[in-house]
């Protein structure tokens, strides 16, 4: 072949190679769940271990949020409507923040109790993640499954 | 086709460029005022107030007319980047360096009206808004393309160097803007929009979009007028630029 | 006679790592610059612990990146004062080739360098122990895309008496998407969760940009010399 042809084709050969590395990852970057979490039921079950950090998500449980009176601690408890973990969060909850609506929480578990640093509100009422709403609809069924009393429903 | 290129190669030389754009600048002049005038009075004094952000929301007319323009802008600066590059045509050079300090003087708009905006809405001047942060970032962008530009001691080198630097750019924005929306997803909950999912209403939209047009042609106008006086002093050795100037003394 | 270019590639790499190891007593420079911004913003930020631990990630990552920065001037100009860059540019060899291989010495010279020196800048920031050998491979995997905007930046500049303040408007907001995936691939973890995702972005990002670095960097470089 003729060097300078050789040539071409060796550049056009690494091009391709990098950009489809650069592809490769960014598809598998995209096939990651980014917003990973686990649910009341998840933590339960005993899929996270304690003291270990993990993001919490579900839905406010209605009448659940307990203020302290001199202090910035909260307590509340969050639902996948199936199973409870209650969560103790020191400091302000995002505006947003409203019982019946899903969050999701970051923290670790302590004794059952889920101690948060972080809280954040999703902010349309009429808006779930679609995640938390997945995670809810798999719940409920394995709970049909199951033949399991639902408890803590609307 | 063939046709098409004659037609482009002749255009792109300076004389008849000078001449053509000479030409079309009143034109964008007067669309300037007739689309601008009317939607900025209509929007700022008699559209309907916003039921969720009362009269702050009225900057929108400013706003997303400057952001608009102020992408396109980077757009239209890369493409003829590209030309120049491509074709090493002096037409392409200089209207490089003409839309970098017209773009970053659009963003420039946008942040600025982006933060009077915010004061009233998010109580700040100033949130790491996906946005805002993005807007930024292209407004350093432009500065980069400027100063790179105006480094250079000869000028065509300057502006080959800045043609480079704005394809760079413009390959890395579609990068910069995906990052900034993952990095504030990942990091904030929720933000208001200054121009959401919530729908405009109907009075609202005719105003923005003939502030847009205006926008656009003020760019166009603005753009054509500094590529004259450009290519006046890149070219003014040349016989033509002493017969133009001749010619219509009252332009020079 | 036919030109092998693997053994050109090969030449170009081992006089750029000689360069390096005769003078290896620089490396130290950006490394002290790290411990030495790190130090600085303790003071700024004041001794409280926690606070300084959440921005641990992130500053040391800064820290790098603002280090691996200011070497960056350092590509062509050198070899540009004692016309060096001159016989790069009239070499039979395609350039974008040569400029791969100073790409690929930059980065294992600096990029790894300093990745492997941020155990001890972790440890003045008080990095969780958990957090750093992440770090250290968010470092590894972003420092290639930092590298190969830096092949491109100082390619822009070297003609310019000095790259300076400009260099960092060039360079500094094409960094943005690598800092961003970089910091959090350490704040997945600090969070707790799967770094994966951040780290992929990264890693595609960085080959994209080591890719394409050599050919835009040869298009400057000639723009900048004929």
């Amino acid at each position: 072949m003729h060097p300078l042809r050789r040539q071409r084709l060796i550049a056009i050969v690494a091009l391709l190679l990098g950009l489809g590395i650069a592809t490769f990852f960014t598809l598998a970057a995209l096939n990651e769940n980014l917003d990973h979490f686990y649910s009341p039921t998840d933590v339960l079950e005993g899929k996270v271990d304690d003291g270990k950090r993990f993001r919490l998500g579900g839905v406010v449980l209605e009448d659940s949020t307990e203020r302290s009176g001199e202090t910035l601690e909260v307590t509340f408890v969050v639902t996948d409507r199936l199973k409870n973990t209650p969560v103790r969060f020191n400091g302000i909850l995002p505006d947003l923040y409203k019982e019946g609506q899903s969050i999701i929480a970051t923290g670790s578990l302590d004794d059952g109790v889920f101690t948060a640093t972080q809280v954040l509100a999703k902010h349309d009422e009429n808006y779930m993640p679609v995640e938390v709403q997945e995670a809810l609809d798999k719940a409920r069924a394995t709970a049909e499954a199951n033949g399991t009393v639902v408890e803590g429903t609307q | 086709m063939q046709k098409f290129w004659i037609w482009l190669t002749r255009f792109a030389s300076p004389p008849v460029f000078y001449r053509v754009a000479g030409l079309w600048r009143p034109w964008l002049g007067l669309a300037t005022l007739l689309f601008g005038v009317p939607a900025l009075i209509y929007g700022l004094f008699f559209a309907p107030a916003d039921y969720l952000q009362g009269e702050s929301y009225r900057i929108i007319y400013l706003h997303v007319p400057a952001a608009w323009v102020s992408m396109l802008a980077y757009v239209a600066m890369a493409t003829a980047g590209a030309a120049a590059l491509i074709w090493h045509t002096k037409l392409s050079e200089l209207a490089v360096v003409s839309i970098a300090p017209l773009g970053a003087g659009f963003t420039a708009l946008t942040l600025l009206t982006g933060m009077l905006w915010g004061r009233p809405t998010w109580g700040a001047y100033w949130v790491w808004d996906a946005r805002l942060t993005s807007e930024l970032v292209l407004l350093f962008l432009y500065l980069g393309v400027i100063g790179l530009a105006s480094a250079y001691g000869d000028a065509r080198r300057g502006a080959r160097a800045a043609a480079l630097l704005s394809l760079v750019g413009l390959v890395n924005l579609p990068i910069i803007h995906y990052s900034v929306h993952w990095w504030n997803t990942l990091h904030q909950g929720s933000t208001v929009r200054i121009f959401g999912e919530s729908s405009i209403d109907g009075s609202m939209l005719w105003a923005l979009l003939a502030s847009a047009m205006a926008a656009k042609f003020y760019f166009a106008w603005s753009l054509l007028g500094r590529l004259r006086l450009q290519l006046l002093a890149a070219e003014s050795e040349k016989a033509w630029v002493a017969k133009a100037l001749n010619l219509e003394p009252a332009d020079a | 006679m036919e030109l092998s270019l693997s053994l050109a590639f090969r030449a170009a790499l081992q006089r750029e790592l000689k360069l390096a190891w005769r003078r290896r007593g620089d490396l130290l420079h950006p490394f002290a610059f790290t411990l030495l911004v790190a130090t600085l913003f303790a003071i700024g930020v004041g001794a409280e612990i926690t606070l300084l631990q959440r921005a641990s990630g992130a500053v040391a990552f800064l820290c790098v990146l603002l280090a691996l920065f200011l070497s960056v001037d350092g590509l062509f100009r050198p070899d540009r004062d004692d016309g060096q860059l001159d016989h790069l540019l009239i070499s039979p060899v395609p350039l974008p080739l040569l400029l791969s291989a100073r790409l690929l010495a930059y980065w294992l010279v600096h990029g790894i360098g300093l990745t492997l020196a941020s155990p001890l800048l972790a440890m003045l920031l008080r990095l969780p122990a958990d957090q750093l050998p992440v770090l250290m491979l968010a470092l590894t995997t972003a420092t290639i895309g930092m590298s190969a905007i830096g092949l491109i930046g100082a390619a822009l500049t070297v003609p310019l008496k000095r790259g300076g303040i400009l260099l960092a408007l060039i360079v500094l907001p094409l960094y943005v998407p690598l800092l961003i995936f970089g910091c959090g691939t350490v704040a997945a973890q600090a969070n707790g969760e799967p770094i994966a995702a951040a780290l992929y972005l990264t890693a595609a990002l960085s080959a994209f940009l080591a890719t394409l670095a050599p050919f835009v960097a040869a298009i400057a470089l000639r723009l900048g010399m004929d």
